[in-house]
């Protein structure tokens, strides 16, 4: 088969097969431009929505900042140290108090034998009243001067037996109640100590929540900041990457326009074989240059497209971001603290209760401390009023000689009476002194209880409130934000689908490009084949001015020159950062 | 707030110009080619204007001449966006009254600091 027979022949598939690959191109151009729209769409519609989450969460972001929640910790450490001092004091006066309450038991004891006793010398006064009147009816009138005697001791008795019923039902009542008291203080004291072991523990617990939280919180600023960084960058790749679509367009189009020229050049050859022969070769350079040109833009495309998969991806993180995490933080913080702060209010409220308890109990001392007094004041008085009676009848008895031994005897027993009355009232006065001591101490210990002593919890139950309101105040505002939060993640992580679909429908449409090089690189082998000289029968420069007059990129100059001279083809490099203004 | 006109007959490529002035806080208004960009211009007012070079109908630095002919726009910042990179190109511009020139793909970030410079 001879060159010339070939040519014709090649002429009509060159021209039949660039026509084809022209409208494969412009089929491939139309639909990526529609898909190219679909990404940029999907990519303002994530962005939007970064915006959206990037927004809210500097808000929030700005409101933990506020000084007034940053001081939530001091705030919660002093009503931790406040709550250990509070329930401390308790404890220790707690103590105290038990202490006091088993020294009162003792004394009541005590008082009540001094009753006892009193009651029993009463009983023996009576008795010697009634012999000082029989004595008094025997001696007649010698002895009307023991009348008053008789009648004297009659009124002690009477005197001293009402006295001390009334102190031995007082003594009895107080007893009652006293170990009432100490039942419940030895109740209580064990649950005490078991809260304030718990109150340890739980306030430590808090602490330290309200301490990472805060060191969370702190560090979201810098997160904010980062993850705003990120998505910028990722932006700026998206938006240089569809820009760059621009640039492979121009190609594409150049190349179509390239396909029609080459295949014009070949149907205005004639039919004349030599017409054909001659242009060949400068078609045959012409296919070269667009195969060089599309396996430019497959690259491109390649990278573009990676590109914005990969800013994609990127932009869709901050949806998992720990920024985005920053509500349901503030909103832990609040519940943790807000959950400590109503129990140490709950336990401020039980130990007032406790404390009105105790202080009602332990106003009864100063009751008994009275009643004792008054008894003593008594017993002295009598005590007194004994010995004068023992005096006087022992003077008188002895007046009168034998007749009043029987007188004497009782006046004399009058006198032992006396002296044992004598030890019992000082045995009342140091009851009395031990209940003042107990009074003076329970007083000391009370102070515990005391509203000064309330006050620095109350303080810093205040402060911590005001602290928590702040704070309870950011956790609404986060919890709102982060609901917009999730609706707008949402929203986004809906979109990833379609945003991967797109993709997978762009390297769909570069599909048929491949398509069109690989038949276009079996043309040129095929004039390769028939036309064994074509490679080196065309002019490098009149075909670069020919090919070379519609581009409009450097990409594209550069390709040319690979594909006629041999060079280097230049890859394209994805780029984030774009090209800067140059100004005039 | 600021009008900014961004001429291209690639949508993709406006689409992109108006997000990243729109997310900056520019109001945008689009046109396909130097033909529709002329018309849209002399209907309104524009601080600034975006144009591509080459474009059907009516190519950016035609557009431009004609731009710099209307009453108010002479001294109206053009930024040219093309993917041409040419010195012999650019001078056209320079000449046609460009205000600088941009090489696709843009640096979004520069584009505004140097769009904020200009309408100021």
């Amino acid at each position: 088969m001879g060159a010339g027979t070939m040519s014709v022949g090649t002429r009509a598939e060159v021209v039949d097969t660039l026509e084809k690959a022209k409208g494969e191109l412009q089929a491939m151009a139309r639909m990526v431009e529609s898909k190219i729209g679909l990404v940029a769409r999907a990519f303002e519609g994530l962005a939007g929505h970064t915006d959206t989450i990037v927004s809210l969460a500097a808000a929030i972001v700005g409101c933990v900042e506020n000084e007034s929640v940053s001081s939530v910790l001091p705030k919660v450490q002093t009503l931790g140290a406040a709550a250990r001092v509070f329930i401390a004091d308790r404890l220790q006066a707690t103590t105290g108090i038990l202490e006091t309450v088993t020294t009162e038991v003792k004394l009541l004891r005590q008082l009540s034998r001094v009753a006892g006793d009193q009651e029993a010398i009463a009983f023996e006064i009576k008795a010697l009243s009634v012999l000082t009147n029989i004595e008094v009816a025997r001696l007649g009138t010698v002895g009307a001067g023991f009348h008053y005697l008789a009648q004297e001791l009659a009124n002690f008795s009477k005197s001293v037996i009402e006295d001390t019923k009334e102190l031995a039902h007082h003594t009895d009542g107080r007893r009652a109640a006293i170990e009432e008291t100490r039942r419940v203080l030895s109740a209580e004291l064990p649950r005490l100590r078991e809260e304030l072991a718990r109150i340890e523990v739980e306030l430590g617990n808090a602490l330290a929540v309200v301490d990472s939280s805060l060191t969370q919180l702190s560090s979201t600023p810098v997160q904010l900041r980062t993850c705003v960084e990120d998505i910028a960058r990722q932006i700026a790749g998206v938006v240089a990457a569809v820009q760059t679509h621009d640039i492979t367009r121009q190609q594409i189009e150049h190349v179509q326009e390239a396909f029609a020229l080459i295949s014009a050049s070949m149907r205005n050859a004639g039919d004349l074989e030599d017409g054909v022969v001659q242009e060949l070769p400068r078609a045959y350079a012409g296919l070269t240059i667009q195969i060089y040109q599309l396996r430019s833009v497959k690259e491109t495309v390649a990278n573009w497209a990676s590109q914005i998969k990969t800013c994609m991806t990127g932009i869709l993180r901050v949806s998992t971001s720990e920024v985005v995490g920053i509500g349901p933080v503030v909103l832990e913080q609040e519940r943790k603290v807000s959950s400590q702060l109503a129990h140490i209010e709950l336990l401020e409220r039980e130990s007032q209760a406790y404390s009105d308890k105790i202080q009602r109990t332990l106003g009864g001392l100063s009751n008994l401390m009275q009643l004792v007094s008054e008894h003593l004041q008594r017993s002295k008085s009598v005590r007194d009023r004994l010995r004068l009676l023992a005096f006087n009848s022992i003077i008188e008895a002895s007046h009168l000689g034998t007749q009043a031994d029987a007188i004497l005897a009782i006046s004399t027993s009058i006198k032992g009476i006396s002296a044992a009355w004598g030890q019992i009232t000082e045995q009342s006065g140091q009851a009395m002194q031990e209940i003042l001591n107990l009074v003076k101490q329970t007083n000391q210990v009370m102070e515990a209880f005391s509203e000064a002593s309330n006050e620095r919890l109350r303080e810093a139950q205040v402060q911590t409130r005001a602290a928590l309101g702040n704070l309870r105040s950011a956790a609404e505002f986060a919890a709102s934000q982060a609901q917009q939060m999730k609706a707008a993640t949402e929203k986004m992580q809906a979109q990833i689908a379609g945003v991967g679909k797109t993709g997978d429908l762009l390297d769909a449409c570069f599909g048929r490009g491949d398509a069109v090089l690989a038949e276009i690189e079996r043309l040129r082998r095929q004039l390769e084949v028939d036309h064994p000289d074509v490679k080196e029968r065309y002019d490098a420069t009149e075909v670069e001015q020919l090919f070379s007059a519609s581009y409009t990129t450097e990409m594209e100059r550069d390709v040319l020159q690979a594909a006629l001279r041999g060079t280097a083809l230049p890859v394209a490099q994805p780029t984030f950062a774009g090209n800067s203004v140059e100004l005039f | 707030m600021k009008r900014i006109l961004t001429v291209d007959d690639s949508a993709s490529v406006r689409q992109m110009v108006s997000f990243t002035l729109r997310k900056a806080g520019y109001e945008v208004v689009e046109a396909i080619d130097g033909k529709d960009g002329l018309a849209k211009v002399s209907s309104g007012k524009f601080d600034l204007i975006i144009t591509d070079l080459n474009m059907p109908n009516m190519d950016g630095i035609q557009m431009m001449t004609a731009v710099r002919k209307l009453a108010g726009y002479a001294f109206v910042p053009i930024l040219m966006l093309t993917t041409e990179s040419q010195a012999e190109k650019k001078d056209a511009g320079r000449k046609a009254g460009a205000t600088g020139w941009i090489v696709k793909p843009f640096n979004a970030e520069q584009l505004i600091v140097v769009i904020q410079k200009l309408v100021k």
